[in-house]
């Protein structure tokens, strides 16, 4: 057991000891921020789309449109609307064949600028068409705003040739039901952001753990890798046990992840709590509740010690990085799909395709992580750890047979030499 | 005295290729043993097999009274060939950590670390990454982190190898202290000298097979002696003379050869000298040359291949 020890202690004191590890903890966060607000920093630095409006249908429904574009509080314009260059004109496919080459760029407006886009309207004014030519045909929420404007328009104008006043169809305009949502989960029946954030953490656990075990697993192979090609693994096994060995390592790097993951969560609790302290008080209450932290903790632990054992299996299969990215292939391809998955266990975590999958041991930890908001029946809580510990004892004893093999093997990695170790012929495990 | 090592009839399989044969030996405390052998020869298996990293296919072998090399792992420090440390740790750290994984407290195991790395002119990079030192100065950190537990058996694999004349002899007298302590030193090596100079005793395998053991003089003799003759020569100046198995020529300038005649095992030096005088040959060097270990790897490996 102090053998154990001491190797993960050296394993954790290499990583914790470089400048690289604490920086790649700062940049961690830091590169999180930036890709939740890169999005809306682009968007907020591309300037809006220039449209030009026609209406050939004799409605009006011009000024409806120009509204639906406008700037709303606290929000850029959809749009900014210009004079359409030549106008008027004669029919839409006019307007469309006149004012293309304003968008293909062939032509420029009196002001010398571009076209982005052109909404023509058309067709009889009590059921209008709109034709909408467009520079970005992904440019996001310009045609949903534009069709319910032109649909509200044209619905407030039928209105009021069925008789209502302006005044009666802006109040029908204006209605809305008020929905409230219950559920039997909910302690007080209806539903809150206390009865959501279980999902949540479900999900953002499964999302953790995923991380973990990617980071833990690349510092484990790495690190045999390493003492595999500069023969300290050699040296090492000429002191202590293969289980003290593996044992050690893993348990070295779930220490580094733990930092890791102690550093993260303490940022981002402190975060969290400068801006609303009773969110905080509330996922911790989450977690405390009827054991779920316990529940994480467990499938953490399967899912770890599952992967960790693999990778550095692997590893001590491989004398480069190289080498072992074509035995990771398979591996990162298993590991993609609970991520698939692990958001549609939020939305429906009771699909049969999602239960089935629980039952994988590979998939198990993230999609049991994800599901824990729905409160799975314990019997499947119960299955699906004892499935996952048993692959897991069973990788542990197939892998600490092959490690030895491994480890002295030198040259390319050789599935014969792999079978024999795990067959134990002639070696010693 | 119990032997610190003994093999018998010792063979080691992987599916049909045997890498060991039937291989026996004994070393005693205390001494240096040379195991020799060509590239290929079953001594990495051997090694392995004495550190119990491998099980033997068949046959008997005890380490310092132990059938399993595991049981008596504390007691062995292991050399492998270069490389072998953490590159980023500090000599220090290194050995300690090492010395620490054979039983020393942790404390205990740093202590050591720190005279050693003293005690061999190594104090001053003990706090340097070892991916800084020199290859010399990393090979003797490597050599004292296996040996720091002061073990009683200490197999070595090519301990010389990539080290500059200086350090070479250095490490010479390291390992001839460590034999002076009592320990018990195994080496592998492909430099002849070294051997010849530190080993009580050699084992020569080749093929997985056992081609010589015993001491140095031992495997010398059975070499040939050779008697080297320059001047003005004929080719065959020597051609039929007694106790003379093979001659080589070389032309070595102004029209004049050198031979080398062979002689024959045991046969005395005396007779091919007189047989050269009484041909009156134009001689202006001679030299007996008496075996080196190089020479006996040489006609034993051969001598098994053939």
């Amino acid at each position: 057991m102090s053998r154990l020890l001491r190797i993960a202690a050296r394993e954790y004191g290499a990583f914790v000891r470089t400048v690289g590890f604490w920086l790649s903890i700062c940049l961690m966060p830091l590169g999180l921020l930036l890709a939740i607000f890169a999005s809306g920093l682009a968007a907020k630095s591309a300037p809006p789309p220039r449209l030009a409006m026609v209406d050939v249908s004799g409605g009006g429904y011009a000024s409806a449109l120009a509204r639906a574009v406008a700037p709303r509080p606290g929000a850029p314009p959809a749009a900014v609307v210009v004079a359409a260059p030549g106008a008027p004109f004669a029919s839409a496919a006019d307007a469309a064949r006149r004012l293309r080459p304003y968008l293909s760029g062939d032509r420029l407006t009196p002001s010398g600028q571009r076209l982005d886009a052109v909404a023509i309207v058309r067709g009889p004014r009590d059921a209008p068409a709109l034709d909408l030519w467009t520079r970005n045909i992904n440019e996001p929420g310009l045609e949903a705003r534009l069709a319910a404007a032109l649909a509200g328009a044209m619905r407030a104008r039928r209105l009021e040739a069925a008789g209502l006043s302006a005044a009666q169809v802006r109040a029908l305009a204006g209605a809305a039901p008020q929905v409230t949502q219950y559920s039997p989960r909910s302690a007080a029946g209806r539903v809150s952001l206390s009865d959501r954030l279980p999902g949540l953490i479900g999900f953002a656990m499964g999302i953790v753990l995923w991380s973990i075990v990617l980071t833990g697993a690349g510092i484990l192979l790495n690190s045999v890798i390493e003492e595999k090609s500069s023969r300290i693994l050699e040296v090492l096994l000429t002191s202590a046990s293969v289980p003290e060995i593996m044992g050690g390592k893993i348990l070295g790097a779930a220490a580094i992840t733990a930092t890791a993951l102690m550093v993260w969560l303490g940022v981002a609790g402190l975060g969290l709590a400068s801006r609303d302290p009773a969110l905080v008080g509330q996922i911790a209450s989450i977690l405390l509740r009827r054991g779920l932290g316990l529940y994480f903790i467990l499938y953490f632990v399967g899912g770890y010690l599952m992967y960790a054992t693999l990778f550095t299996t692997i590893g001590a299969f491989c004398e480069t990085a190289r080498e072992a990215q074509t035995l990771l292939g398979p591996l990162m391809i298993l590991l993609t799909v609970p991520v698939v998955f692990m958001g549609q266990a939020i939305q429906r975590p009771d699909a049969p395709l999602l239960q089935a999958l629980s039952w994988i041991p590979p998939f198990t930890p993230f999609l049991m992580a994800a599901r824990a908001a729905s409160g799975p029946p314990w019997w499947q809580v119960a299955g699906t750890a004892a499935a996952m510990f048993a692959m897991t004892g069973l990788e542990l004893w197939v892998a600490g047979r092959a490690f030895r093999t491994g480890a002295l093997a030198t040259g390319r990695f050789d599935l014969r030499l792999l079978l024999a170790g795990v067959l134990g012929r002639g070696e010693r495990a | 005295m119990q032997a610190a090592l003994e093999l018998e009839a010792v063979t080691k399989r992987y599916g049909a290729f045997a890498a060991v044969r039937d291989l026996s030996f004994q070393v005693r405390r205390g001494t240096i043993l040379g195991f020799l052998g060509p590239n290929g020869a079953g001594k990495t298996t051997t090694l392995r097999m004495v550190l119990g990293l491998v099980a033997p296919t068949s046959g008997r072998l005890e380490v310092l009274g132990q059938s399993d090399g595991r049981r008596v792992r504390d007691r062995i420090g292991f050399l492998p060939e270069e490389r072998g440390l953490y590159r980023r740790m500090t000599p220090v750290g290194a050995i300690a950590f090492l010395a620490s994984l054979k039983g020393l407290s942790r404390r205990a195991a740093r202590d050591r670390a720190v005279a050693l790395l003293a005690a061999h002119g190594l104090g001053d990079a003990a706090r340097r990454q070892i991916r800084a030192l020199s290859k010399g100065m990393a090979q003797k950190v490597q050599l004292l982190s296996a040996i720091a537990h002061d073990p009683e058996l200490v197999i070595l694999d090519e301990p010389f190898s990539g080290l500059d004349p200086v350090n070479q002899q250095e490490l010479e007298g390291m390992i001839q202290g460590l034999a002076r302590g009592g320990a018990t030193v195994i080496f592998c090596t492909h430099v002849m000298a070294h051997a010849e100079r530190l080993c009580d005793q050699v084992v020569l395998i080749a093929g997985g097979r056992k081609i010589f053991d015993g001491r140095v003089d031992e495997a010398c003799a059975a070499a040939p002696r050779a008697l080297v003759l320059e001047g003005r020569l004929a080719p065959d100046a020597l051609a039929g003379a007694p106790g003379v198995r093979q001659v080589s020529t070389e032309p070595i300038g102004e029209g004049r050869l050198r031979l080398c005649a062979q002689l024959e095992p045991g046969a005395p030096v005396q007779a091919a000298l007189r047989a050269a005088f009484a041909r009156d040959l134009d001689i202006t060097r001679l030299e007996l040359k008496e075996p080196h270990l190089h020479d006996a790897f040489i006609a034993l490996t051969e001598g098994a291949a053939a």
